[in-house]
């Protein structure tokens, strides 16, 4: 009877927290460069924000969104009009910004309540196009395609200068983000939801209000797109529509995808995997494979990307969260295995 | 005092009459039988009831209320759950998580919310689940995913999350379809002790007349839309129109 529920979650948490405190010390000893790994580690803990909502959207809810890159965009532009032309604080943007963000999100959820599958999937491009288009004809606040610099956090009369300083302030709510999912997903909203995707019939019977969960979805997974968008704005210091496009909506959802659709451990895993794959694997070969296919340097990525999504598809649905839940069950029943199938 | 009382119920679809006036009576503590070929509107009574279908006219009262007036997702807080004909289960959550499913309405956003935190909250949650999933025979599959579950059990496993939100009436929508004998047996003393330990109205969709015959206390008969009879499993069984509906009447008279 006692704590069967999140046993395995709260054993986990601690030593990865600890990782996570840890990891950049470890860096600075070994390596030469830590300062590029830490960049690259902010943009990965920025994107796990929004890839960990867009999973309870996608992944748990069912509901395909090919915009998040517009509430991202949403996000940094308020909050850097915010704080560089309005003067309001940081710490006040980090909470406004994202709610403003949520809002977005609600607007978007509507047509959600009466379309779903691909054409919802088309209707949220749509809406990142939209916003694109927004950001470069709202010229006078955002200086248009030119693109925006944004000042430095200032949380507490404390000024986070550089990579390293960002580095905790984004892992503090990529942990906090993290175990709230986990434990908004175990309750019964997480129920709910996945309800919806599954079966509306058997949603509406048990007493899901449908439109208020599908919007609150919507409005959750916007608001931490929303709070990613500002964790960028500041801690990059320069966004312009080109961090924004409909490219990177889609690597949104692959990474979601490779990494487990559906798990939140699941989507940090994924853009793990695929933000360090991006800035630290494939710069290595990416001229190499140029050299003899007949593409583009720049589009490299993209072919890279691609080709994972269908291995992943193919080889491995569940995804690098999957391949770890079979490699435990592997090794808690060693040596002892039966040939088992996971469904 | 709860008694379900259709009066006059008529459905069209697009010209196909589903339902042409259909007016009967569910008595509290009773497990009442619908049956009827197939496409003599049996599900839609149900639909209607649970709000998915709209009717074209006729009146539903549960208690006082008035079921027509509400959504489908309000249904449920009147006291009357259901299950449906085509599983609806969500496979990728554990049999406890799909039984705590049915009990969303009861769960309160305070409690969400403490749950968040406390340990104990989760427990009293699951308890109440567990004590059903007990009480139908699935305590050892609580655990398991329900993809992957034989048939019987996630049928079990939908009349569970039907029961777990304490209904005073159910709704049960062909509950012995694809079982065998054994299974219907056994689906046919759950249903009996729903009605005797529960105390729950059951209103039961079947084909099996073996089933129907075993435990209704009343038994409605269907026909393309009418009510043929209604009586008790052995009245209807003799009644000379539900011969000819089901067996086809004799040639020598």
């Amino acid at each position: 009877m006692k704590g069967r529920y999140d046993e395995e979650n709260l054993k986990w948490i601690a030593p990865l927290i600890i990782l996570v405190i840890v990891l950049p010390f470890l860096l600075r000893g070994a390596t030469f460069s830590y300062r590029y790994y830490l960049y690259v580690l902010n943009i990965a803990g920025i994107y796990t924000i929004l890839t960990v909502g867009l999973d309870l959207l996608s992944g748990y809810t069912g509901l395909i969104s090919l915009g998040h890159a517009g509430f991202l965009a949403i996000g940094a532009y308020t909050s850097a009009v915010l704080v560089d032309q309005a003067g309001v604080p940081f710490g006040l943007s980090l909470i406004v910004s994202p709610l403003i963000t949520g809002l977005f999100g609600i607007l978007v959820g509507f047509p959600a309540l009466r379309i779903s599958g691909m054409y919802l999937g088309l209707t949220t491009m749509g809406f990142g196009f939209i916003v694109r288009r927004l950001i470069i004809a709202l010229r006078t606040w955002t200086e248009g395609s030119a693109g925006l610099e944004v000042s430095k956090p200032v949380l507490f009369g404390f000024t986070f200068a550089n990579d390293w300083h960002n580095y905790f302030l984004i892992y503090l709510f990529v942990i906090v983000v993290v175990v709230f999912a986990r434990r908004v997903m175990k309750s019964k909203i997480g129920r709910a939801l996945m309800a919806i995707r599954d079966s509306e019939h058997a949603a509406q019977a048990v007493g899901i209000n449908l439109v208020r969960y599908k919007l609150f979805a919507f409005f959750l997974s916007a608001v931490l797109a929303g709070l990613a968008g500002v964790l960028f704005a500041h801690t990059m210091r320069f966004i312009s529509t080109d961090h924004f496009d409909i490219l990177l909506s889609i690597y949104f959802l692959i990474m979601v995808l490779v990494g487990g659709v559906a798990t939140i451990y699941g989507a940090v895993l994924g853009t793990l995997f695929i933000v360090l794959l991006d800035f630290l694997a494939i710069p290595l070969f990416k001229d190499w494979l140029a050299s003899f296919m007949a593409v583009q340097v720049a589009d490299i990525q993209s072919l890279i990307f691609g080709c994972i999504m269908f291995l992943f598809i193919i080889f491995q649905p569940m995804g690098l969260y999957g391949m770890w839940l079979k490699m435990r069950i592997y090794w808690k029943l060693f040596p002892f295995n039966p040939k088992i199938k996971q469904t | 005092m709860a008694d379900l009382v259709i009066e006059n119920l008529e459905v069209h679809f697009s010209g196909v009459v589903a339902l042409d006036g259909v007016s009967l009576n569910v008595r509290e503590g009773e497990v009442f039988s619908l049956v009827g070929p197939n496409g003599s509107g049996k599900t839609t009574l149900f639909n209607c009831i649970s709000g998915f279908v709209t009717p074209l006219g006729g009146t539903i009262d549960y208690g006082d209320l008035d079921l027509l007036s509400k959504p489908p997702h309000s249904i449920i807080a009147t006291g009357i759950s259901r299950t449906f004909q085509n599983l609806q289960n969500i496979p990728y959550m554990t049999v406890l998580d799909n039984v705590l499913l049915g009990n969303h309405s009861r769960i309160g956003n305070r409690e969400t919310v403490r749950r968040w935190i406390s340990r104990r909250q989760r427990e009293l949650e699951e308890e109440r689940a567990l004590e059903v999933l007990d009480f139908i025979g699935l305590a050892n599959y609580e655990q398991k995913y329900l993809s992957g579950q034989p048939y019987c059990i996630q049928k079990l496993v939908e009349i569970t999350r039907a029961l777990v939100s304490q209904p005073k009436l159910i709704l049960i929508d062909e509950p012995a379809a694809g079982m065998n004998d054994q299974e219907t047996m056994e689906i046919a003393k759950i249903i009996g002790e729903i009605r005797d330990y529960l105390g729950i109205t059951v209103l039961v969709v079947e084909h099996d007349m073996s089933l129907v015959m075993a435990v209704s206390d009343r038994v409605c008969v269907f026909d393309s839309g009418n009510v043929i009879t209604i009586g008790e499993p052995a009245e209807v069984k003799a009644h000379p129109e539900v011969i000819s509906a089901f067996l086809g009447e004799s040639v020598v008279a």
